[in-house]
């Protein structure tokens, strides 16, 4: 009887596996076999073990430089957080009197949750004290998980929740995928400045994913007794300016295609503030103590040429 | 001018080497041999009496003044076309002194005025400027003008000003050069071209020879520090073409802002992130300068670098692209109507999101924080944006600046977030959320990733500002707009480099002075690698370089 030639082997990773991985996402892998004998084991498999049994069976379809490699493949990470580990086997195998001996390689990897962040638009400001206002709130996962269903929290500055939405179907107009909803909340009960926070528990959904927050400021402010009506007008053409900014305190408003903008304001004295590019409004300072309407002439700002600062360029 | 070149020139040159020449860095020295040599006249491949390094406005001023004093011109130039800066400038030229355009438009002026203007010391960009070279400018000023008419340029009907130190007006812009392939920017206000390919044409006509595509390696004089300078050398296509100059060599490079280690001698905080106006169409490269002082050039005046007047260093005015210089667009519609353009575009990538309110978008450092009012274009911007972070990794520049802003800033703007109009590989990045959007960014010149926490705090702090109409941070008048609506955007927004105000020293004829305060014999030097005077732009550089062709044309030079 002839003694069988055995030949050792070794596995190595084609790329290295990252430390840290994502949740249930997929791993791309590409596997090197080599014999110090230098043998081609085109043909032959890769087995990948998980310790839930064999992930994948890779055939072995590269040979060069005396290194056996198999194409890039993809595995999948298990959707639990924590250290996981995969091992990667070239089984035994006898060949035209040749034994090949098994080796395998582990790859560990600490499996992560999803980071996840938060958007908060349409947040009305001022609001009026102790009655209702909406703002939307929106999440991404930013693996891109699909997030529909989902609850978010709005907090107020003591932690306390005082509003809730459970995300939309289908990802925000616009975006990738963030998934998005409306919240209704209860204005404070007092005026001032307030920085509340939308949350996002991950632990509670399905795939593992990390807590976000994201605050949002607005102001509160005293129920509205008058109406005041702002007129902007262009002073050479007295054609109405559209889109001129209004500020009026810590009210705010945008003026229509009448040039008019109309804010509903508590009884005080505020600082009329206007701006447009392009234009130069005086601001002054009106004393509300009744609904009134007010006109601003609106002059053309010189014509700037970015290059006239400079004697060249 | 003459081709001299010997069949056996690579032999001879070995030889000639082997004999009694060295070679330095960026300077080649003929020991001993002088230019009666016989295989010295091998060494050189060409030869005219005079060579301007550099086909840019002060290279071409001086060509042409040259030629008018009947010298052989040769001109060199490491682009691909001639005019330098000057091409794509808004050939906007700052000449007084009592010219027929001025005359014309009933302005007061004389050559005392344009002095005590340049001197003034209650402006700084006068202040620090070196008296003697401002008297020349000024005594010069109204012949240069009438110089660029009678060779052909064409300026527009107007005068303007008085702009910087002047007290009349003075500046004159030219006719956009009508010919569509021979302009590398159809931009309204980018006429430059008009008045460098009007000299070119000129000087052309009265028989210059220009070569493109010839970098300069060297020049070369007798010896490291003593004797003639005698020609340069240079490289095209890989080759070595050296070039005699029997009666002078300018140095017309242009400046020194496209190289860091030299514009850092004058300002360490330039690292290597600052844009550079003009480019990438035109570098300022520094090599003149640098070859200059390989055989003992001076530098001179430095302090006008760091005056704090004037262009040293401006604000992007387009977002989002690699280059966004004042109403210097790289945009395709603009660059489009010729294969100049073309080349530019595809190396520009993106022409920007024009930003005319920065009341649209917050402007955040390398770590992610405001760092000074956005709507500040003074000074104080500048080094507020070129500051130190906080980050041991980067002690000098302030690293990339970002402007922040939301969808909402791009429906107000009409702006387009998408090529060609942004370059969205390393300058321009959008994300579904702040924090996200600080994932995102990955830029050359962003050496570690901004912290998500940090950028979304700078936004969150700043809508509250919007909400109370203050900032209390930086003092931006009434904040206006909130960044909340999703998708959210960051665009490259870092400071663009643009004057080199300083450079070699030279005498009032142009001449170079060594460092012991001799001239180097034949070695001129004009424009922006000319120390001195720090006037910004086109009128120095032609004045100067008026000067040094005549002057060089006018000296007795070499046999």
């Amino acid at each position: 009887m002839t003694d069988k030639a055995r030949h050792r082997t070794t596995v190595e990773m084609s790329r290295s596996v990252p430390p840290q991985v994502e949740a249930g996402t997929d791993l791309t892998l590409k596997v090197k076999v080599a014999c110090p004998a230098g043998c081609d084991l085109r043909g032959r498999l890769v087995k990948v073990m998980a310790p839930t049994g064999i992930v994948v069976q890779r055939e072995l379809i590269g040979f060069e430089n005396l290194t056996n490699e198999t194409d890039e493949f993809v595995v999948t990470a298990p959707p639990q957080v924590g250290e996981y580990a995969w091992n990667v086997v070239f089984p035994r195998h006898e060949l035209k009197g040749v034994v090949h001996e098994e080796s395998a390689l582990t790859l560990t990897s600490r499996i992560m949750p999803h980071p996840t962040s938060i958007a908060v638009w349409d947040v009305p400001s001022p609001v009026v004290v102790n009655s209702s206002f909406e703002v939307k709130a929106g999440l991404k996962c930013l693996v891109s998980c699909q997030l529909p269903g989902q609850l978010i929290a709005v907090r107020d500055e003591e932690g306390l929740q005082v509003g809730e939405g459970k995300l939309g179907d289908t990802p925000w107009p616009g975006t990738s995928a963030l998934y998005g909803t409306k919240v209704n909340l209860a204005a404070p009960i007092g005026e001032g400045t307030y920085s509340w926070t939308v949350t996002f528990a991950g632990a509670e959904s399905e795939i593992p994913h990390e807590d976000a927050s994201a605050a949002f400021s607005f102001r509160a402010a005293r129920p509205p007794d008058y109406k005041v009506t702002v007129t902007v007008v262009e002073e050479d053409s007295q054609t109405p300016l559209q889109n001129v900014q209004v500020r009026l305190g810590v009210y705010r408003a945008l003026t229509d295609e009448h040039g008019l903008a109309n804010l509903d304001v508590a009884k005080g004295e505020y600082d009329l503030d206007l701006w447009k590019v392009g234009y130069e409004m005086h601001p002054k300072t009106v004393n509300v103590t009744e609904s009134v309407a007010i006109q601003v002439k609106a002059v053309i700002a010189p014509d700037k040429d970015p290059d006239d600062e400079r004697v060249w360029m | 001018m003459s081709t001299r070149k010997q069949k056996s020139a690579a032999v001879s040159r070995r030889a000639f080497l082997k004999k009694g020449a060295t070679v330095g860095v960026g300077a080649t020295a003929l020991s001993g041999l002088g230019s009666r040599d016989a295989e010295a006249q091998n060494f050189w491949d060409m030869s005219a009496d005079f060579v301007s390094i550099g086909a840019g406005t002060a290279g071409l001023a001086a060509s042409v003044s040259a030629l008018d004093h009947g010298a052989s011109v040769i001109m060199v130039d490491e682009n691909v076309d001639i005019g330098g800066h000057g091409m794509c400038s808004g050939g906007q030229v700052h000449l007084g002194g009592g010219t027929s355009n001025q005359r014309k438009f009933g302005v007061e002026d004389s050559a005392d005025q344009v002095f005590l203007d340049w001197i003034r010391h209650d402006h700084a960009s006068s202040r620090y400027s070196d008296r003697d070279l401002v008297r020349a400018f000024a005594d010069e000023n109204a012949a240069t003008y009438e110089f660029l008419i009678e060779n052909g340029v064409r300026f527009q009907d107007h005068l303007t000003g008085p702009t910087a130190a002047s007290t009349v007006p003075r500046q004159q812009r030219s006719v956009q050069w009508p010919v569509a392939s021979e302009r590398v920017t159809a931009y309204p206000t980018r006429v430059g071209s008009g008045l460098v390919r009007g000299l070119e044409a000129s000087a052309r006509e009265k028989g210059a020879q220009v070569l493109l595509r010839h970098k300069l390696t060297s020049i070369v004089r007798e010896s490291p520090s003593a004797g003639r300078v005698l020609g340069i050398a240079t490289t095209y296509e890989g080759r070595t073409v050296n070039i005699r100059a029997t009666k002078g060599v300018l140095v017309a490079t242009g400046g020194s802002t496209s190289n860091v280690d030299l514009r850092r001698t004058f300002d360490p905080r330039l690292t290597e992130e600052y844009q550079v106006a003009g480019e990438p169409w035109s570098r300022q490269s520094g090599d003149g300068e640098i070859a200059a002082m390989a055989v003992g050039a001076a530098l001179w005046c430095t302090a006008n670098q760091t005056a704090e007047a004037g262009s040293a260093v401006t604000k992007t005015r387009h977002i989002g692209c690699r280059w966004g210089y004042s109403s210097l667009i790289w945009g395709e519609e603009y660059l489009s109507g010729s294969a100049l353009g073309k080349r530019v575009f595809e190396r520009a990538r993106a022409g920007g999101l024009t930003v005319s309110d920065w009341h649209d978008a917050i402007l955040v450092n390398r770590i992610g924080k405001r760092f000074w009012n956005e709507r500040d274009s003074r000074y104080d911007y500048y080094a507020a944006a070129l500051a130190y972070t906080g980050d041991p990794s980067k002690l000098n520049g302030g690293g990339p600046i970002w402007a922040i802003f939301d969808q909402d800033a791009v429906v107000r703007n009409d702006w387009n977030p998408h090529p060609p109009d942004v370059d969205p590989d390393g300058y321009f990045f959008s994300a579904d959320t702040v924090s996200e959007l600080a994932t995102r960014i990955a830029n050359p010149y962003q050496s570690k990733p901004i912290p998500s926490a940090v950028l979304q705090a700078t936004v969150t702090r700043y809508n509250s500002f919007v909400d109370t109409g203050k900032d209390l941070d930086f003092q931006k008048p009434t904040p206006r707009h909130k960044i909340q609506r999703p998708p959210f955007y960051a665009a490259w927004a870092t400071p663009i480099l643009h004057d080199s105000l300083t450079g070699l020293r030279t005498n009032v004829k142009t001449q170079v002075i060594d460092t012991r305060g001799q001239v180097i014999p034949g070695l001129y030097c004009a424009g922006e690698s000319q120390g001195g005077f720090a006037q910004h732009g086109l009128g120095r550089c032609l004045v100067f370089g008026r000067i040094a062709g005549r002057e060089a044309a006018q000296n007795a030079g070499v046999a």
